[in-house]
């Protein structure tokens, strides 16, 4: 099933267009996330300044870049589990062609085709290859896991001019980032905001993106329909490589020294939570750009509230993992209810 | 014919990767070659069995305070009991009788960690020292299972002696014994079993590290101010003993106040996020406290991006390289060392003795102070 909000016909009367808005998923995380702002501005006064609302912005920069590659990836009806690796992988290995003398030009290419070429083996796999992309990704996740381990040989990677990185390079690289544009904006949230932007026009306003939304829906009608199915999926997996990989290097230009054993561990499931938050189902065919924002700033908006608060590290787990369950159920519940 | 294009194209493709992953691992010493290895001083220190612990105790014992070296000399004077009730099973005695080559391994409890490395080169540099078939081998994540199932295939391979870390305190304490109950000797470094009948451990006093480490830190605040504790893992046996020492430290300091303790998590982004966090809802604070290697860099990369040098004053864990730049730059102003490659060095070591038939005893690794003052010492090879 194609999904209903994007295919809204644009000539409905005000009233179905107010009805869709609150029917919408994108609206119920919303109201979600702005109950969760008005509670922690009282609950912390240091919430609501502007310095704390940019670090949460940049703090959830790279999950929102990677969610936005695993919305495609979900609405194809598979899944990623090797995100976490490919960060790991492109960006250690692109710290190390930075480190050996490279220009930050190809040094940035080689490592976002390597995310690419990563994510093309994973869709290649999960359809010419017959196999179920839960289990290719979690193979993969091992693979490229285990290639940063053998590259680095288990050593942290440090980035900078000790290590023999040329000054200027070093500091273009840095840049991305660290930088501020205008002295206030972190690279790294406007990276997140260009690809959000890319990818909801990608998702929302191409045939390509009403091919993912069809395909995910069913792929048989999809197939049946001229979409080349297998294709779509490819594309779905080598955006999300290509995403994975360029999370992975603004990572390492941010905190110049990363380590393959520790870097981007358990990124996949908070990539995926964050999605699935967002409104994206497991199934297939649903999830918005503008969804995965919201599931991303809810994630980011928690771990930000209950660290300003002093909440005890374990509670904040627990919670974050409740929040999780509660947003999904709700919505499942609701919609069951609407009888959508 | 299209279909088998596309496979002739993919399987280019994946050559291409892996020629990619090939070209840069085969690069890859270089950056290695360039990091700081202040373990070239163990190394260096190491050419003899005597001369390693001799050399290496130098800096510690400047380092530490009389209460860091009383345990040390009290396990030293008192062999573990364990050990005289020991005996080592027939087909290694024979070995051993025999003149035979002993298969040794060293087992990490996470071979892809920031430590794994240094572990390794000591194990490397007894097997040269002693002229002796041994190997760091372990799980590639803190798995204790797949310690476990990899422990139990070495001695169906014949493993002569095992030196084991587990990722938390106690974790294989009945493997080890089991271990011990068929004849195979079996002593702990890096992270102890004190509850099993292990023969001997090499390793750092944890909470007592973290007691130095409060006192480092309090001291050069001057006695007072805000402190927040950052960790990897709160949960976490070598967290909680660390943190037990530091906060027995800073209770010696009634105006050092400790505001809350920071569970950062392992994931270097999310490091950086929880202490920005922290920071935020703790303006007051002058103090960082890291408990270990990896939230301690984070944390100075915060204070040096926020202006905070000189008013916030941090101090953590190991010889990372971008500790010690940090502390170069004059912004992180202490790391504790504990000599890593030394307690695989040192677990060698004592796996050679009792399979000798000598008392084996604790081996304290100690602690050593790195800031600006002897940074040079661990940043030789730069």
């Amino acid at each position: 099933m194609v999904k209903d909000v994007q295919m809204t016909p644009t000539t409905s009367p005000i009233s179905e267009k107010i009805k869709n808005l609150f029917l919408a998923r994108e609206t119920g995380v919303l109201v979600a996330l702005i109950v969760m702002a008005i509670f922690l501005s009282l609950a912390t006064p240091a919430f609501l300044s502007v310095r704390n609302l940019l670090n949460v912005g940049r703090q959830v920069s790279l999950l929102g870049i990677m969610s936005v590659g695993m919305t495609y990836v979900l609405i194809s009806r598979e899944v990623d589990l090797s995100v976490g690796s490919i960060y790991a992988l492109v960006g250690l290995i692109t710290g190390m062609l930075i480190v050996m003398g490279w220009g930050l030009v190809p040094a940035l290419l080689i490592g976002l085709l390597i995310g690419a070429m990563v994510g093309f083996i994973n869709g290649w796999l999960s359809t010419y290859g017959s196999l179920p992309s839960f289990i290719t990704t979690l193979g993969m996740m091992s693979v490229a896991r285990g290639a940063a381990l053998l590259i680095t040989n288990g050593e942290p990677v440090t980035v900078n001019e000790i290590q023999g990185a040329d000054p200027q390079t070093l500091s273009q690289f840095y840049y991305l980032g660290q930088g501020r544009v205008f002295d206030l904006i972190p690279m790294q949230l406007l990276f997140f905001v260009i690809v959000a932007i890319l990818g909801w026009i990608l998702l929302s306003k191409t045939v390509f993106g009403f091919k993912i939304y069809a395909v995910g829906g069913s792929d048989k009608a999809a197939r049946v329909s001229g979409i080349k199915v297998y294709n779509i999926k490819i594309w779905a997996f080598v955006i999300m490589g290509f995403l994975s990989g360029l999370a992975g290097i603004l990572s390492i230009a941010f905190l110049p020294s990363g380590q393959a054993g520790r870097t981007g561990v358990g990124l996949e499931l908070d990539v995926i939570a964050a999605t699935i938050v967002g409104g994206a189902s497991l199934a297939g065919g649903e999830g918005t750009i503008l969804g995965t924002i919201l599931g991303v700033l809810i994630i980011g908006v928690l771990r930000n509230g209950l660290i300003l608060m002093g909440i005890s590290a374990f509670w904040q787990e627990t919670m974050i993992g409740a929040v999780i369950i509660l947003a999904v159920g709700v919505d499942k519940w609701t919609r069951s209810r609407r009888g959508l | 014919m299209v279909k088998q294009h596309k496979i002739l194209l993919t399987f280019t493709l994946f050559l291409i990767v892996a020629l990619l992953l090939a070209g840069c691992g085969s690069s890859a010493p270089a950056p290695a070659e360039t990091q700081p290895e202040p373990e070239t001083k163990t190394e260096e220190a190491a050419p003899t069995e005597e001369a390693a612990p001799a050399e290496e105790a130098a800096p510690t014992e400047e380092a530490m305070p009389t209460e860091e070296a009383a345990p040390t000399e009290e396990a030293a004077a008192e062999p573990d009991a364990a050990a005289s009730g020991f005996t080592l099973n027939e087909r290694i005695a024979e070995k051993v009788a025999n003149g035979e080559p002993l298969m040794l391994r060293v087992s990490y409890h996470d071979v892809s960690n920031e430590f794994a490395p240094f572990i390794k080169k000591g194990v490397e540099q007894a097997a040269g020292d002693f002229d002796v078939d041994v190997e760091m081998v372990g799980p590639v994540s803190p798995d204790a299972d797949a310690q476990i199932a990899e422990l139990e295939n070495l001695v169906e391979a014949g493993v002569d002696g095992l030196a084991i870390s587990s990722v938390s305190s106690d974790a294989l304490a009945p493997i080890i014994d089991r271990l011990l109950a068929e004849g195979i000797p079996v002593v702990t470094y890096n992270t102890d079993n004190p509850e099993s009948n292990r023969l001997a451990f090499a390793g750092q006093d944890l909470e007592q590290s973290g007691y130095e480490a409060a006192k480092v830190l309090a001291d050069l605040m001057n006695g007072e101010g805000d402190v927040i504790i950052t960790t990897l893992d709160a949960a976490a046996q070598w967290s909680i003993d660390r943190e037990t020492g530091a906060r027995r430290g800073f209770d010696e300091y009634p105006d050092i106040n400790v505001l809350q303790t920071v569970n950062t998590g392992t994931e270097p982004q999310e490091i950086y996020g929880s202490i920005e966090n922290a920071m935020l809802a703790n303006p007051t604070v002058s103090g960082i406290l890291s408990l270990e290697c990896c939230s301690v860099s984070p944390a100075g990369e915060y204070v040096k991006r926020n202006g905070l040098t000189g008013d916030v004053t941090v101090v953590g864990f190991d010889e990372l390289p971008q500790t010690l730049q940090l502390i170069d730059e004059g912004v992180i102003a202490a790391s504790l060392s504990q000599a890593p490659e030394r307690q695989s060095y040192e677990a060698v070591r004592l796996l050679l003795d009792a399979l000798n038939g000598q008392p084996v005893s604790d081996v304290d690794t100690g602690i050593a102070i790195i800031d600006q003052s002897n940074l040079s010492d661990y940043m030789q090879g730069n």
